[in-house]
């Protein structure tokens, strides 16, 4: 499909065009639960008993939400799993819970062109109903565990972390919102996890040359397309706030002070901790069970103090489960990796279609385009391979023609089989930058690159032999809609 | 008390649960590792923990930096 081919999405409330947005957690797991797409545990758990349920929920088919009530020594519930499924994510964004991904992605892709949309300024909300300032105690009041079983600890799988620009402390557009892994040390310490691409590693580095410290305020169980946001690549001097609202279809985000330091944290989410990076602190840290499927090795990271918690009455702790694809954190980065890249390249290539960089985190992408002459696939392979996010994290390219949808693997795969010839449309670029985490990069941080050109070969490339594809019989799109309404039905 | 991964014995009680006395969490001041009381030996068990796991404290200083600590500007 085109971009003029986008439409405009109905959505539950009966309206096109517009959405249910969501401004806390509450009110989203409220409406996976009415769609069947969140379960209760009411029996008390053990709390390592948290990880394996997410595992066992992200290898269900649409697996949905599973919320813990009871855990075994703690006094707040815990839920996991809650954008892991395709299901969550279309509920998340206001959509039908059966939306195809393809479908998914244009609409997000067309809701990114509303950038900016300023959030709105709250004096209260209701994370700062509790504040403690002294004797601070983790574990009182989240209900930490181990994720996997050689994790080094209890670990903050999906905290949105609010840190400002040390040289601009003020600057509304320059203040971040990221999701990096934190391992509990202490009562009141965490060690943070910030690669040096990411936006908090530069403002590390910069508070580090002068010898001070950042603040942060480490947001859990925020609104769903808050925590979206906090896990997707945009520019440094964009607001991610200006983003949720833009993915909120133009409902403009609420955000808050928090409690002690008054940095801008979003107004609905459970629980603020609050405090410092300290400057110039390595300490040992790892291994975690990380995205690429394997364990990340012990390193010496950065170490946080914590000064302040706030949380609501009885705060749900939100984490997520994360391990050999797919778990909940690959559905959580899958779209929001993909439009940024796509707009990136669409930027210079308007040829592009759609980019597929669902495959761990974008390691591996695979881009749709129009090829206009000989070695087009290559060059847009190489514009990706420049861009901010591909740079680290892009390692396999695959290149498809206009007409192959890159989230149909069967379509991919067929595109390989047919339009590759390995002598000349395979290439190696050596000694490039690469992610640390992904356990093939060699030192950590550096690759080289594998770019498949699976494009049909455009003059004045040597074209040896001419093809003709096959194209559907008429009505076959009709009946797929007859079909899926159907099945639609029969669900009910 | 033992750390199952580095086998030191600087290991604090970290947090004890805060409903009932149902379990402990310690901490290994040397490498930070971190167990609860009620979790499976290969967790908690000096002699049970996944060898490829183990660290040795010597080798905790030449670890990689991430990210690397910056010249201080004047
Ligand atoms: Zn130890």
């Amino acid at each position: 499909m085109s971009e003029a081919g986008v439409k405009d999405i109905q959505v539950p409330s009966g309206k096109t065009g517009t959405t249910k947005a969501y401004h806390d957690l509450r009110s989203f797991l409220a409406t996976l639960e009415a769609e069947g797409q969140l379960v209760r545990v009411k029996n008390e758990v053990d709390p390592e008993e948290i990880g394996a349920a997410g595992r066992a929920s992200a290898n269900l088919k649409n697996g949905p939400a599973v919320f813990f009530e009871k855990v075994k020594g703690y006094k707040n519930p815990v839920v996991t799993n809650v954008h892991g499924s395709w299901a969550n994510h279309a509920l998340m964004m206001g959509m039908d819970k059966d939306t195809p991904v393809k479908e998914q992605f244009l609409e997000l892709s067309r809701r990114w062109d509303l950038y900016p949309v300023a959030p709105k300024r709250v004096p209260t909300a209701p994370v700062n109903e509790n504040t403690v300032t002294e004797n601070i105690n983790i574990f009182d009041i989240i209900s930490l565990y181990r994720i996997n079983t050689y994790d080094s600890g209890c670990f903050l799988s999906k905290a949105c972390i609010v840190s400002a620009d040390p040289e601009d402390p003020t600057s509304y557009g320059k203040t971040n919102l990221g999701t990096y892994r934190m391992q509990v040390k202490g009562k009141d310490k965490l060690g943070i996890q910030a690669l040096p691409f990411h936006d908090i590693g530069l403002q590390l580095s910069k508070a580090e040359a002068l010898n001070q410290p950042v603040p942060i305020a480490i947001c859990l169980g925020c609104d769903p397309i808050t925590t979206f946001m906090a896990s997707t690549p945009i520019r440094y001097d964009q607001s991610e706030y200006d983003y949720v609202g833009a993915l909120n279809n133009g409902v403009p985000m609420e955000i808050t002070k928090s409690a002690t330091l008054g940095l801008e944290i979003p107004a609905g989410c459970e629980i603020c901790i609050e405090g410092y990076i300290e400057p110039r602190l390595r300490e040992c840290e790892g291994p975690f069970g990380e995205f690429p499927g394997s364990y990340s090795g012990a390193r010496l990271q950065a170490v946080v103090r914590i000064t302040a918690i706030s949380h609501r009455n009885n705060p749900v702790f939100e984490n997520l489960y994360l391990g050999i694809p797919w778990s909940e954190i690959d559905y959580l980065m899958a779209l929001n990796t993909s439009v940024p890249l796509y707009k990136m390249l669409k930027d210079t290539f308007p040829e592009v279609q759609a980019v597929n960089a669902m495959y761990t985190h974008g390691i591996g992408v695979i881009v749709s385009t129009k090829v206009r002459f000989g070695g087009f696939g290559k060059a847009v392979a190489m514009r990706l391979l420049t861009t901010p996010h591909g740079m680290a994290y892009n390692k396999i390219i695959i290149v498809v023609d206009e007409f192959v949808d890159p989230f149909n693997l069967e379509q991919v795969m067929w595109a390989m089989t047919t339009r590759v010839d390995p002598d000349k449309d395979v290439s190696v670029i050596k000694n490039c930058p690469g992610m640390p985490l992904d356990p093939s990069s060699n030192p950590p941080g550096m690759h080289n690159k594998l770019i498949i050109d699976a494009t049909t070969p455009k003059a004045p490339e040597i074209v040896s032999r001419e093809t003709e594809l096959l194209t559907p019989p008429a009505g076959t799109e009709k009946w797929e809609e007859i079909i899926s309404q159907l099945v639609k039905a029969a669900r009910k | 008390m033992i750390c199952p991964r580095c086998d030191t014995d600087k290991v604090e009680v970290m947090a004890t649960s805060p409903v009932g006395h149902v379990w402990e969490l310690y901490l290994c001041k040397t490498c930070t590792y971190s167990w609860r009381s009620t979790e499976t030996p290969n967790k908690t068990d000096p002699k049970l923990y996944n060898h490829k796991f183990k660290i040795k404290p010597e080798t905790i200083p030449s670890m990689l930096v991430i990210p690397p600590v910056p010249p201080l500007k004047a």
